[in-house]
């Protein structure tokens, strides 16, 4: 049955959705848009489930991998998607610069790492010869066309996002569920006693924070050959940090699928509904949202809604 | 050369004096509650534009909206803390990402009662220049402010360290539980600390209407630096956080007189960074920083 | 097998190991003994790699265990159990005991921790959570499970015995007997029980104020004048 249901789901992403919008290229532009928040947003929910931290600068990941992409596919004619995954790799790489801030606490650390985002942001904004400096970079290379499939377009574009997506959510729940994924859940409450059997706990979380940059990474590489369009202050924005946590907390953090559902959620409302009514202040409705679920349903809407269906009972899915 | 320097040391010793003011209002209520108000920057922003809006309104000088910009400072402090007080689970987390969302909401605010213009007063005193000792210039504003933040300063530390109210914070921010204990009523002495935290703010944001200029994304520019400072001073110091801040102002100034104006955040967060790592408990404070 | 060198433990000003000096040998059980905050806990600490020694020798099977992070002494076959148990939290009693097989012995041996799971009698509790659904004895036991799960050649038990009732205590040191036959482990057991110590233990070491001052059979370091003084104040019964 739930085979069934998985390969209905498929199905309608990845024909369904082009048949009823790939004509329509705005309402394609939306959603690719907001998948791209998705996939910050699941990259930032692992890095805070798997890895117990909190980043406010999961910006500093987006625009690395995009840079790092352009330019190698700009300067150095790496094909598109070979680039994608370095890209991905480049942020995993600056991710190491950041090892020392694995042993601080909570907050320290989530500022830490926004500290990080604004130094890689100045720093690509004077790396001129390479990154185009201020003015960024023009003309990135969009995806090609494969085997027949046109790439460059917005659908094309859905199709490879919807899958980086998928494929990040595979890699997220296969390490919830194994040995590793435990070891990292019983971390959070007590470290030591995992380190005393034999769990190198600081590798775990370099790993995890590694993950989280890669997968963000790819998405801003994504980004920056979907709209062919790159420039520091768009690719380091506090957006790029904001919004998807906004979509995590909403959509619920502690699932895989929320903060995918919650992107969705959030971006659409706010591009069709907020951003008429209030076009320059309209993200003050995502700080409502913010607060609002913080206070009234830390776990987010979709726990809710699925506690609704199944009926309690034994271990469920940790609080 | 040396005049440069100089007079780069000095530009940098002001604007510390507005930092540091900001810096210990974030400090004080981290102290008292354990909670980074990431809506701190945007408190004071709110205050500069109460200034602005006092001044090209009804052209109130800015120095006499003090006491406006405090009562709604203050209030908007006091909502911020009744929301604060409704968290009950993961309480270090989820407190960040509700100051979090509260700073989204007030700059968004800002942005769209006065838009993303910049502003800065118009009264002339204040920018106009002064000389010392013949060589060093700066605003009147800048060195008015920067007397008065340090009187201010030096009279929270005088509280902090004299009355029974500062005491109770400062028990409180060493060991919560036993400061209960022994009578420390710890709403009464939260919502004093984030008043106190209140009146710091209103006045850095007039100083910085004043002094340099304002628009809505200073806000939360000033919370990064604001926290970059307190943990480069270690919580629980104001003199630290007050060498702190100067520390951030002369490197910032020195960059922009050598370098170049563009690299002027990054020397600071790079500074930032390296005491992080080499001394997580800051130049002045306890061991506090680091994951148990 | 194990060798401890003029180990010292400071504290700020507070001193909790004194150069301590003693040797463990393979399956060797010993017995460690002393008032309340003399310093037990603290050469478990050290041994395991939670607290880094201000100075002294530390080996094991010949290597310096000194600039080893604890997983990689867990590894090694050092096996520890902390006085206020810690189980894994959101995890059930098994995944508790993979977890630890996992990482600390680098295997998967389903058969093996069925095997712990029987001798420690928690087969009933396996698929409980280890954090919310067990009595006080069957986190004791899970404490002791988790280092077993590791494959030790040392094991360190950290009051496993207190706060037990003394009927639960007895099948307690009944189980711990039959760990240690079955799997000729060494052990060191800090207790404030003394005749179950003495039982089970052929060599006591009585720790006072950081330091060892007495290292040899039960029934001798028992009637030893200077033992007795740091316990009641008198040098005789």
């Amino acid at each position: 049955m739930k085979h069934a249901i998985l390969g209905a789901a498929l199905l309608a992403a990845y024909v369904g959705v082009p048949l009823l919008f790939g004509g329509t290229p705005y309402v394609m532009g939306l959603i690719v848009a907001a998948l791209t928040i998705a996939g910050v947003a699941l990259a930032w929910a692992l890095l805070g489930n798997l890895g117990g931290m909190v980043s406010f600068g999961h910006a500093a990941f987006f625009g690395v991998g995009s840079y790092t992409s352009a330019v190698l596919s700009m300067k150095l004619g790496v094909p598109v998607f070979a680039a994608l995954l370095l890209g991905g790799l480049g942020a995993a790489v600056a991710s190491v610069a950041m090892l020392p801030a694995l042993r601080l606490r909570g907050p320290y650390f989530a500022l830490a790492i926004l500290a990080y985002a604004h130094i890689f942001q100045i720093l690509a904004t004077e790396m001129t010869p390479i990154t185009g400096g201020a003015g960024g970079l023009l003309s990135i290379p969009r995806f090609p066309t494969l085997f027949g499939l046109e790439f460059g377009g917005k659908t094309g574009g859905y199709v490879i996002i919807l899958t980086i997506i998928l494929l990040s959510a595979f890699v997220y729940d296969a390490v919830r569920r194994s040995a590793w994924g435990l070891a990292l859940k019983a971390m959070h409450d007590t470290e030591i006693a995992t380190r005393v059997i034999g769990v190198p706990s600081t590798h775990l979380k370099a790993a995890m924070l590694a993950l989280s940059a890669f997968i963000t990474g790819v998405v801003g590489a994504f980004n920056a050959h979907f709209i062919s369009f790159l420039e520091p202050d768009y690719a380091f924005s506090s957006t790029w940090t904001v919004l998807p946590i906004a979509a995590a907390i909403f959509g619920g953090y502690r699932t895989v699928w929320g903060p995918v559902v919650g992107a969705l959620a959030i971006y659409l409302l706010d591009q069709l509904v907020f951003k008429p009514i209030l076009p320059h202040g309209h993200q003050m409705v995502l700080g409502v949202l913010l607060c609002a679920m913080i206070l009234l349903s830390p776990g987010g809407l979709l726990p809710v809604l699925l506690r609704r269906r199944r009926s309690e009972g034994g271990r469920h899915a940790h609080a | 050369m040396i005049e440069l320097t100089l007079q780069a040391l000095f530009s940098g010793l002001l604007a510390g004096g507005y930092y540091a003011t900001v810096a210990v209002g974030l400090a004080l209520v981290f102290g008292a509650m354990r909670v980074i108000n990431l809506a701190h920057g945007e408190l004071v922003l709110l205050a500069a534009y109460i200034a602005y809006a006092a001044e090209s309104r009804y052209g109130i000088n800015p120095v006499m909206a003090i006491p406006i910009a405090l009562v709604v400072v203050a209030s908007a402090s006091a909502i911020v803390y009744a929301l604060l007080s409704r968290i009950e689970q993961d309480r270090e987390i989820n407190s960040l990402i509700l100051t979090f969302g509260i700073g989204i909401i007030m700059t968004n605010g800002i942005l769209t009662i006065w838009a993303a213009d910049i502003h800065s007063t118009t009264n002339p005193w204040f920018q106009d220049s002064l000389v010392i000792a013949d060589t060093l210039f700066a605003m009147n504003a800048e060195v008015a402010f920067f007397v008065g933040g340090l009187a201010l300063m030096a009279g929270v530390y005088w509280w902090l360290n004299h009355s029974w109210q500062g005491r109770a914070v400062r028990a409180l921010t060493s060991n919560r539980n036993a400061a209960m204990l022994m009578g420390v009523n710890p709403r009464q002495t939260e919502i004093l600390s984030f008043m106190i935290a209140a009146l710091l703010a209103t006045f850095a944001g007039v100083a910085i209407y004043t002094g340099k200029t304002v628009f809505p994304s200073l806000g939360h520019v000033l919370t990064v630096k604001a926290f970059i400072i307190t943990v480069l001073a270690g919580m629980g110091s104001i003199h630290g956080v007050l060498i702190g801040a100067i520390m951030i102002g002369v490197i910032e100034s020195l960059t922009v007189t050598y370098l170049s104006a563009s690299l002027q955040e990054l020397a600071g967060m790079l500074l930032f960074l390296v005491v992080l790592f080499v001394s997580p408990s800051g130049l002045f404070g306890g061991r506090r920083a680091l994951a148990r | 097998m194990l060798t401890l060198e003029g180990v010292h433990v400071n504290f700020g000003g507070v001193q909790a190991l004194k150069s301590a000096s003693f040797a463990v040998a393979e399956g060797e059980s010993i017995g460690l003994v002393g008032p309340n905050g003399a310093g037990k806990t603290t050469l478990f600490n050290v041994i395991s790699g939670v607290v880094r020694p201000s100075g002294g020798r530390l080996d094991f099977r010949g290597q310096s265990l000194l600039k080893l992070p604890e997983w990689k002494r867990a590894r090694l076959g050092i096996g520890r159990s902390f006085q206020i148990p810690r189980p894994l939290g959101h995890c059930t009693v098994r995944e508790n005991l993979i977890v630890a097989q996992r990482f600390g012995a680098r295997t998967n041996d389903p058969q093996r921790i069925d095997e712990i799971l029987d001798i420690l009698n928690l087969r009933d509790k396996a698929d409980s959570d280890a954090a919310t659904e067990l009595a006080l004895t069957e986190h004791k036991a899970l404490e002791v499970g988790k280092a077993l799960a590791t494959n030790p050649s040392l094991l360190l038990l950290d009051e496993v015995l207190a706060g037990l009732e003394t009927t639960s205590k007895r099948a307690f040191m009944e189980r711990l007997g039959a760990v240690r036959d079955r799997y000729k482990l060494a052990m060191v057991i800090i207790e404030h029980d003394i005749p179950t110590i003495a039982a089970l233990c052929p060599r006591v070491l009585v720790l006072n104020f950081g330091q060892i001052i007495a290292d040899g059979a039960p029934d001798a370091v028992f009637r030893d004048p200077e033992v007795i003084r740091s316990y009641t104040g008198e040098t005789t019964l």
